[in-house]
This record gives structure tokens, C-alpha cells and sequence, in this order.
């Protein structure tokens, strides 16, 4: 299968061919291929990438998927605007 | 400025775990904010049109949508539930506040207790042009037809074979769209027999030991190569194929929706019977935070059923800790109890098999109660999974040992021959004549002495498994009496085409009658005159 | 295109709903959201990828994918599967450009 026509990340148009590229180079953490390709970052926030890429880290490496860690998540889930967390404050005026 | 409100339990997602934790919670007095993203509570359940396995007394032999309706009533009536819909929890502080997103504003709350039942989302594949329009996940194709009554397609490739792809396949077919194959990579079929053998009998084909290559097309599907997999699961050279269709449904699994929880520091563990990445979790469905519960698909994918047994379980066991009041307490333990071991029941047979695993990896389920006998087959169904055709053996174990009960007159023929927890045809039946012998995971038996024949069990029967025959209705001709999910209805004296399990025509019929009433809830019972020669075929109808 | 008839469920097409895709006039239903709109009128491509401009539509419909984003009444990324179509939208398939330097 052509690698560079199979995509990983739908946010970012990351490609298998680039993520097995990461990982060859040496890099083998969720995070640590987030931050040189966007993974994960996009809109999604890494639903649908996730998984495929723990498991292209397990098959190359070798390491076994129940030690790799998926991204880390921070609030807010979804996008929230200024103007929402400033309203739910002035609530009670 | 600041508003923190202090509530008693937050719980997130109002699918069928949420719904019943939150009745669960509330019917103690706990007060409960549930909070739903969609502007709609029911979650995955108002899309399923198909009637529910399981028990019947969580709902089994009910479509799923009017499960929805159901609880979601239940939920309306409850003064101690109030229902954010078309709100969004943002985040999950360690301080213990909880945001939530609601009617444009950002709101704040302390719990004292919450309940993540934030279900899953679809798992990807990776294949060439895999995010082309058209490639769809198997929800989203169920979403368009049931919820909203757009037509995903004309032709779809169905990828996948277990409980989702088999039944969306379905679906599929009732909302005129034809489905092409329905190829799966291992080499025998994922999900229950029964839903195979509905799509067989329909003619559509299933192949196992296949796997898609690539998605063709240009801004969207118009076709896809798919190939054999040998038993390596590797590619065999050569033996890619050209489908043509215009949409492609991929049904490869579920995964829980896990974000909001991994903002706290709950520990996850990936576990592949289960899904994917797990919060770990005790038999009360708490996680390592004190007071923060899981229930449904996010702790494990699993079903409806389960989802709403685990959803009681943790709105319990948060009444337990809320409800101080010493009458209640041991009322609430007990229910909890009876929760547990119906979890454990419904687990117990061949199908729980890959749920046992995974919960045992996180050192649950651990119960030495387990008969042996229970979880293992009855038959010999390699040939049923690798086709969703029965073999002839398991046919003759279901039907009389002897001609003279054909002399009777017509009796029902019940074609289950994998053990999953399910029991309608034996609680519907009004002459006791199905028999599970007290267990929900064994095969279904007919006493052909006590059956009259009276075919309720035909509509009765999720898996649309049961038949009722009568072979000597004249010298030369029988009537099989059928479930029949399709439109155009068929209409009392008209010539049909009759159709064996393999979906092929092989006679005509004559409809002797149409049974369409308040029981049969939408699955009509077509009886139909065939050739003597044809009644142990006649599986299927094709109305001209 | 809509199913007219279905064994199962029954499909009453609420009020239309009028809307614009790309500046063209549309007619969608109550109750649709934006994409069920647009599929129901069997327009399947929503958006282009970020980069490679690669065709992109509905994947999986419960707003978790971010596969179908448009641009809504100005606003960008709007997920079109979980948004309630409403009168006189204005819905754009959008790309980079849209998202400019301040």
C-alpha cells in the first residue's frame, strides 16, 4: 500500500509514511511525534489518530502498546470563547 | 463574581449508562445534573432500530429507540434530575470543579460525586484514500439513515463483520440501499450468527479473511480494491478485487471517549479486549479517584444492556454515599448485589468470553462461579461463523427427532445455535413451550408437544431466528410462517419469490397471511404456500 | 437523497429550511443538521484538508472526527454533523485562507 496516500492524523494530513518516518528516527511517545508533525493537536484533539499510532509505535519498536501512553489532555474539552467564560461569571449579577 | 454551585452528582453523557445512573441516583433523592452534548438524550440508542438481546427484563425484544423513549420518560418525570442538553463539559479540575459549557455560558461546579459515561468513539483504519467522502464509520451511516432520513449511499462496502457491521448492514438493506459484501479480516465472522444469517438470507455475501486496500475515487468513493488475507493475516498477492460502490462503511470497532477523564489523574490501562485505553476501575464502577465513577463503553466497550446495568451500579453505589439515611442502606446494598450478579450472567456464556479477559487483566470478574459448560458452544459452529449458514447437523439437532410431530400441525423451528445471553422467545411464548432450562446463555428448545404453533415467537425473536413450519398443510404443499423486515409488504394471495439461506430463489409461493398487529411491532409474520420438497429451505420472501 | 419510505421508522419531513452553500440558495428540513442537509441533497464533499487540500465529508457524524467543518455565518470550524441547520445560514466549505493573520 502506497503509505503516503494513507492518512493518520485528518486534522493535519499527517501521512503513515510520516509517522513511520517519526518513529524510525527515534521517536517512540505519543507526545514526542505530536510536537514535530501537530498529531493530535488538531480539532479532534487526537480521536482518531490515537490508537493507530500507539499501535505503529508497538509493531516498529517492539514495545509493547500497554506501555505507550496516549497524548495528554488539558481543559477545555471543545472550544470555549472569551465571551462564554466571561458570561457564566457575570451570571449572578 | 465567582459562582461555584455545590451539587450533589454531575453525570456526563446522557446515553443508556447516564440515563440509568442518573434514575438509579435519583430514585435514593440524590439530586443530579446530567449533562448531555447533543441536544437530545438516548445517546447511540435512538439510532437502533433493531429489538435489543439480552434479558427481557432490561429491555430485550425492544427496539432500541424505544428503549430511549423509555428511560428518557423516566428521566422527565424525576423532580430530583435536571437535564442540560446542548451542553458540554469543558474540564475536570484537580481541585475538583467542573466546568460545564451550558447555554453559552461557562459554568462552575463542585460535585460531590460524578459519573463519566461518555461512551466511545469509531476506530479508524488505515488504508489509501481512507478520509475520502463516502468512507464513512459504521455510527455515522447509522445516524444518517435512522436519525435524520438521508441515504448514505446506493451501493455500500461493508468492512467489518461483528455485531455493528452486521446489523448497520441490515439497516442498511431497510433503508433501500444495497450493500455489496460485508468483508472481515478474520476468518470467521465477528458478531452473533444470527445477524449473518439475516444478511445471507438477503443475499448479500460475506467474506471472511478479506481486508480493503484502498478507497477509490476522486472527491468521493466510486469503488474499492479489497484482497485475501491468509492465515498469517498477511496479504495473498493477486487476489485483489474491484467492488464497485459509492460509500464505504468502516465497522472495525469501538474505542471509549476518554478525554475528559485523562484531565484528571484517573490511571488508564490499554486493554485490547476492551477496546483500547481503560480507566481502571473496581466492581462498583469507581476509578482511583474517590467519588469519580465510570459506567457504559467509556469503561470498556461492551453493549446496551451492560451499559445500563453498570450506569444502576455506580448511580447506587453514589446514592450509598449521598443517601445517609440508615433504611435505605442496606435496600441500596442489595440492589447492588442483584446489579452485579445479572452483570455477571450476562457475561457468563461463549460471547462474554472477550469481555472476561480483558476485566480479568485489571484483576476483576474473578468469580470461580463460572460452569465450564456455560461458556462453551453446545455445537460445532465453525461453519456457521465462517458463513452465517448453519451446518446440516446443527439444523437436524433443532429439528424433530420424529415425522409424526410434523402430523401435528404446524410447530416452530428455532434456528439459535450460538449461545449468547437472550431469552424473548422463551419469555413470550404463551404456552411455555421454549425452554432456555433456566439459564439466559443456552440454547432456546421447542417442546414440540406444548408448541401450537401460534408463531409469536417469530416476531418475538431479536435475531429473527424462529420459523414455524407446517409440512403436511395438503399432500403436496407447506406453510412456513416467517418475520419479514422489508418493504413492499406482502399482501395475503400473492405469488412471491421464495428465497433458501443463501439468499438464492428456488420457487414461488403463495402468501396465505399477513400478520401485522400491535405485537409484532413492525416485524411482520408472512406465512407462505411452498412445494413440500422446499419447507425446510424457505427462509426468505422477495415481493415482485 | 431522502428515505421515503422505511419498514421501521417513519420520516415526516418538518418545515423547509432555507440556507446557503456556497452563496447558492438550498433547501434543507427541520431537524436536519448542516451535513445531514447537505448529504439529504447529496453534496458530499464539505471541506478540503489543511494541506494537502484533499477532499474531505462526513466520517463520523457524532461530532468526534472533525472531518466535516465548515464555515458558518463567518465563523470557521463549525462541526456541520452536530450543528442544528437553521434559516438563512450561510454555510462555506473553507480551507487555510479563511483563518488569516490578524
Amino acid at each position: 500500500m502506497n503509505e503516503d496516500n494513507i492518512i493518520i492524523c485528518r486534522c493535519e494530513d499527517v501521512t503513515l509514511k510520516d509517522i513511520r518516518n517519526l518513529i524510525q528516527q527515534g521517536f517512540t511517545t505519543i507526545e514526542e511525534i505530536k510536537r514535530l508533525s501537530r498529531i493530535g493537536m488538531g480539532p479532534c484533539q487526537g480521536k482518531t489518530c490515537g490508537l493507530l499510532i500507539a499501535k505503529e509505535i508497538a509493531e516498529i519498536t517492539g514495545i509493547s502498546i500497554e506501555k505507550i501512553e496516549l497524548q495528554n489532555i488539558r481543559p477545555p474539552y471543545g472550544g470555549v470563547t472569551f465571551e462564554e467564560i466571561i458570561a457564566g461569571d457575570e451570571v449572578e449579577k | 463574581m465567582h459562582n461555584i454551585e455545590k451539587v450533589e452528582l454531575i453525570i456526563v453523557g446522557g446515553g443508556p449508562a447516564g440515563l440509568s445512573a442518573a434514575l438509579a441516583a435519583a430514585n435514593y433523592g440524590v439530586n443530579v445534573i446530567l449533562v448531555e452534548e447533543r441536544e437530545f438524550l438516548g445517546g447511540q440508542l435512538v439510532k437502533q432500530t433493531h429489538r435489543f438481546f439480552g434479558s427481557e427484563k432490561e429491555y430485550a425484544g425492544t427496539r432500541g429507540l424505544k428503549i430511549s423513549n423509555l428511560l428518557v420518560e423516566e428521566i422527565k418525570e424525576n423532580e430530583h434530575i435536571k437535564v442540560l442538553t446542548s451542553s458540554r463539559v469543558l474540564g475536570i479540575y484537580k481541585d475538583k470543579i467542573v466546568t460545564i459549557l451550558t447555554n453559552n455560558k461557562m459554568m462552575k461546579y463542585f460535585p460531590k460525586a460524578l459519573i463519566l459515561a461518555t461512551g466511545a468513539s469509531e476506530k479508524f483504519l488505515a488504508f489509501e484514500n481512507n478520509d475520502l467522502p463516502g468512507v464513512f464509520g459504521a455510527g455515522a451511516v447509522q445516524t444518517l439513515m435512522n436519525l435524520y432520513g438521508v441515504s448514505p449511499a446506493k451501493k455500500i462496502l461493508m468492512v467489518g463483520s461483528g455485531n455493528i457491521g452486521l446489523i448497520v448492514s441490515y439497516q442498511l438493506l431497510q433503508a433501500g440501499v444495497e450493500v455489496a459484501c460485508v468483508i472481515e479480516a478474520a476468518p470467521k465472522i465477528g458478531g452473533y450468527s444470527v445477524h449473518a444469517s439475516k444478511l445471507r438470507r438477503m443475499g448479500v455475501p460475506i467474506l471472511t479473511s478479506h481486508t480493503i486496500k484502498k478507497a477509490v475515487g476522486k472527491d468521493k468513493v466510486e469503488g474499492a480494491i479489497i484482497c485475501q488475507l491468509d492465515s498469517s493475516w498477511r496479504e495473498i498477492i493477486d487476489t485483489d478485487q474491484f467492488i464497485k460502490c459509492d460509500a464505504i462503511c468502516l465497522s472495525v470497532g469501538l474505542t471509549p471517549l476518554t478525554d475528559l477523564l485523562r484531565q484528571t489523574n484517573i490511571k488508564t490501562v490499554y486493554i485490547s479486549e476492551l477496546g483500547g485505553y481503560i480507566p481502571i476501575r473496581d466492581e462498583n464502577m469507581e476509578t482511583n479517584i474517590k467519588n469519580l465513577f465510570v459506567a457504559g463503553d467509556v469503561s470498556g466497550i461492551e453493549e446496551a444492556t451492560s451499559a445500563i446495568i453498570e450506569g444502576q451500579i455506580a448511580g447506587l453505589n453514589v446514592a450509598k454515599r449521598i443517601n445517609k439515611n440508615v433504611k435505605y442502606q442496606l435496600e441500596i446494598e442489595k440492589q447492588i448485589m442483584e446489579a452485579k450478579e445479572e452483570l455477571e450472567l450476562l457475561r457468563a456464556g461463549p460471547v462474554g468470553e472477550k469481555v472476561r479477559k480483558g476485566l480479568k487483566k485489571i484483576g476483576l470478574n474473578n468469580s470461580k462461579n463460572y460452569d465450564e459448560r456455560m461458556s462453551n458452544e453446545e455445537y460445532d459452529i465453525s461453519f456457521l461463523m465462517r458463513t452465517g449458514i448453519p451446518s446440516n447437523d446443527n439444523l437436524k439437532m433443532k429439528l424433530p427427532q420424529s415425522e409424526e410431530i410434523f402430523n401435528k400441525g404446524p410447530i416452530a423451528i428455532s434456528e439459535c445455535f450460538q449461545k449468547f445471553p437472550c431469552d424473548p422467545c422463551v419469555k413470550g411464548c404463551p404456552f411455555d413451550a421454549i425452554s432456555e432450562e433456566g439459564n439466559i446463555n443456552n440454547l432456546p428448545y421447542v417442546d414440540f408437544e406444548k408448541c401450537t404453533g401460534c408463531a409469536i415467537c417469530v416476531s418475538k425473536c431479536p435475531g429473527l431466528a424462529m420459523f414455524v413450519v407446517q409440512k403436511n398443510y395438503t399432500d403436496s404443499t407447506s406453510l412456513v410462517t416467517l418475520p419479514y423486515e422489508f418493504l413492499p409488504k406482502p399482501m395475503k394471495d400473492q405469488t412471491v419469490l421464495v428465497l433458501n439461506r443463501e439468499g438464492t430463489e428456488i420457487c414461488e409461493g403463495i402468501v396465505k397471511r399477513v400478520i401485522d398487529g400491535k405485537i409484532q411491532d413492525k416485524t411482520t409474520v408472512v406465512t407462505v404456500e411452498v412445494p413440500k420438497e422446499y419447507f425446510l429451505e424457505t427462509r426468505n420472501i422477495k415481493v415482485k | 437523497m431522502r428515505i421515503e419510505q422505511h419498514p421501521i421508522l417513519e420520516f415526516k419531513k418538518g418545515e423547509k429550511i432555507r440556507f446557503y452553500f456556497n452563496g447558492k440558495e438550498m433547501i434543507g428540513f427541520k431537524n436536519d443538521t448542516i451535513a445531514s442537509a447537505l448529504y439529504g441533497l447529496g453534496i458530499y464533499k464539505l471541506s478540503e484538508s489543511k494541506k494537502q487540500k484533499r477532499p474531505r465529508g462526513i466520517f463520523c457524524a457524532v461530532g468526534h472526527c472533525s472531518s466535516c467543518l465548515m464555515t458558518v455565518d463567518g465563523i470557521p470550524n463549525v462541526r456541520t454533523c452536530i450543528t442544528p441547520l437553521k434559516e438563512g445560514m450561510q454555510i462555506e466549505t473553507q480551507s487555510q485562507e479563511v483563518i488569516k493573520d490578524a
